[in-house]
């Protein structure tokens, strides 16, 4: 009655994904006979080291602003991008495609490429870090809100053509007001999710929390770790905590 | 005014003519109905005339200018001397009913302007007397997305009235409200057409509408003009070949 065949042999071949899967990963849940061993490891995080507070307190702001301005100036220079990126209000067929093109080029390289080049060629630090993370949200919001500006309602595009504005001002007053909402709510989205990357750029050498993390993971100041880690939780549900009232609060 | 030539139009991706060879022309003081069943070519011939949909063939001069020949810029100048209102509206959400009516002075007015929001005492004070000739003084910081039906097609004539206009085009102003409303919005398109002394062109699907307000009716169907004459001669036989005669070609067209 409510499987067809077609369901049988969705659900086959993804027994068989699954399987291959596992065998790539060498996924083994018997490799959790020795458990203990992570007891007695995450036994040695505790207690918790709290001399170094006030640097780590500082490094986590210091990963705040890394996420913050690449985010945030990946917006500003995308926001005239997406309307030369989006179908409906690119000035010629031959533009659209090629800042399409180039804003998939530019998204397909992850985060941590960027840095490793940067990094190595600007020297250590949070500077490349911010650039990074600059360039990879530009392809992901360049990609965002130009589909964004394609799927506004058209009305009060002809509407602003119809009193005789220029066709480039008639699409931003008609467009932008209409999206915006949703611009600055992907734009938080970035920008979390730019603070997990931020932490990830620490480690190989990009500054912030996560080079601290790193660092005393790597000289084995477990007591440390422990509140490197706790930090970063914390820091991450205020984020997420104040991103949701900002979002609520726009919308 | 306005004189159509041989006016003809077909959407490339259906083989269906929406206008076939129109010739009509319009005056100064003529207040028009456009009737015509749902995709009779009503909604494209009233934006032919200012340029938002590009004829395949033939003309349309508005006071002896080609329309289809104008360049982008000369295109912007037709179009500021003639406002429209929309079926849905169109106003810009998130931006207050005298933010929205300031948008009808764009043509008039640079870029740079336009983009930080100088507005000259003199813009000011029309859009208050535009605020207030359309009954909306009180709505006027309120953001347009939390006003009626009726009060947002107030503020779609008002914005075209900002524009100072000669000529005032509807795309069905009235089809997405109720009776009542319809009858406030057609009264108040009069009032603004005999004081500002525009020539007026709108479409409507209300016959009756059609017939107490306007000075002259012209019907399409099926993308031909079938009629074009008082509003005291569009009777029975009239309606009858305009709405209830044979189906062909409905089916696929807007």
């Amino acid at each position: 009655m409510w499987f067809r065949k077609s369901n049988i042999i969705t659900v086959a071949l993804l027994i068989l994904f699954v399987y291959i899967s596992m065998r790539l990963t060498e996924f083994d849940l018997t490799k959790f006979r020795d458990f203990r061993n992570m007891i007695d490891f995450l036994s040695q995080w505790f207690p918790m080291d709290f001399s170094k507070l006030p640097g780590m307190l500082e490094d986590t702001f210091e990963t705040l602003a890394m996420a913050f301005l690449g985010s945030f100036l990946a917006l500003l220079i995308v926001l005239p991008i997406s309307f030369i990126a989006a179908r409906n209000t690119s000035s010629s067929k031959f533009l659209f495609h090629f800042s399409r093109i180039s804003l998939s080029f530019v998204r397909s390289i992850p985060e941590i490429v960027f840095g490793l080049i940067l990094l190595t060629t600007l020297g250590l630090g949070p500077f490349p870090a911010v650039i990074a993370i600059m360039f990879h949200n530009v392809g992901v919001l360049g990609k965002l809100i130009s589909e964004l500006i394609e799927a506004a309602d058209p009305g009060p595009q002809e509407a602003m053509r119809a009193v005789g504005a220029k066709k480039w001002l008639a699409n931003l007053f008609s467009i932008l007001p209409q999206i915006w909402p949703n611009v600055l709510s992907q734009f938080f989205y970035r920008f979390e999710v730019a603070i997990r990357t931020s932490l990830i750029l620490g480690f190989i050498g990009g500054g912030g929390i996560g080079q601290r993390l790193f660092n005393d993971f790597k000289t084995f100041q477990y007591s440390s770790v422990s509140l490197d880690v706790l930090i970063i939780m914390i820091m991450v549900i205020i984020i997420d905590f104040l991103a949701s009232f900002v979002r609520n609060r726009i919308i | 005014m306005i004189m159509v030539e041989n006016l003809s139009v077909h959407y490339p991706d259906t083989k269906v003519e929406a206008l076939t060879n129109i010739n009509v022309s319009f005056n100064k003081g003529d207040f028009v109905c456009v009737l015509g069943k749902s995709g009779a070519g009503k909604s494209t011939f009233i934006r032919c005339i200012n340029g938002l949909q590009k004829p395949t063939g033939g003309e349309i001069y508005i006071d002896d200018q080609r329309v289809s020949t104008l360049k982008e810029e000369q295109l912007r100048k037709v179009r500021r001397e003639m406002g429209m209102v929309f079926q849905h509206f169109s106003l810009i959400p998130r931006l207050s009913v005298q933010q929205n009516i300031l948008t009808g002075t764009f043509g008039y007015r640079s870029s740079f302007k336009n983009m930080i929001g100088y507005f000259t005492a003199n813009e000011l004070e029309l859009a208050k007397r535009v605020i207030s000739s359309v009954g909306l003084t009180e709505m006027a910081n309120r953001r347009v997305e939390y006003l009626s039906g009726g009060q947002k097609q107030r503020v779609g004539i008002a914005r075209a009235l900002m524009q100072q206009p000669k000529i005032l085009l509807g795309d069905e102003p009235v089809a997405s409200l109720d009776p009542g409303t319809s009858n406030h919005i057609f009264t108040l398109l009069k009032e603004m057409h005999e004081r500002l002394k525009l020539l007026t062109i709108i479409n409507v699907h209300d016959v009756d509408l059609a017939k107490r307000y306007a000075t002259r009716i012209i019907a399409f169907k099926n993308g031909h003009l079938i009629y074009d004459g008082s509003p005291e001669d569009f009777n029975d036989k009239e309606y009858y070949e305009t709405y209830e005669s044979e189906q062909q070609n409905s089916f696929f067209s807007m």
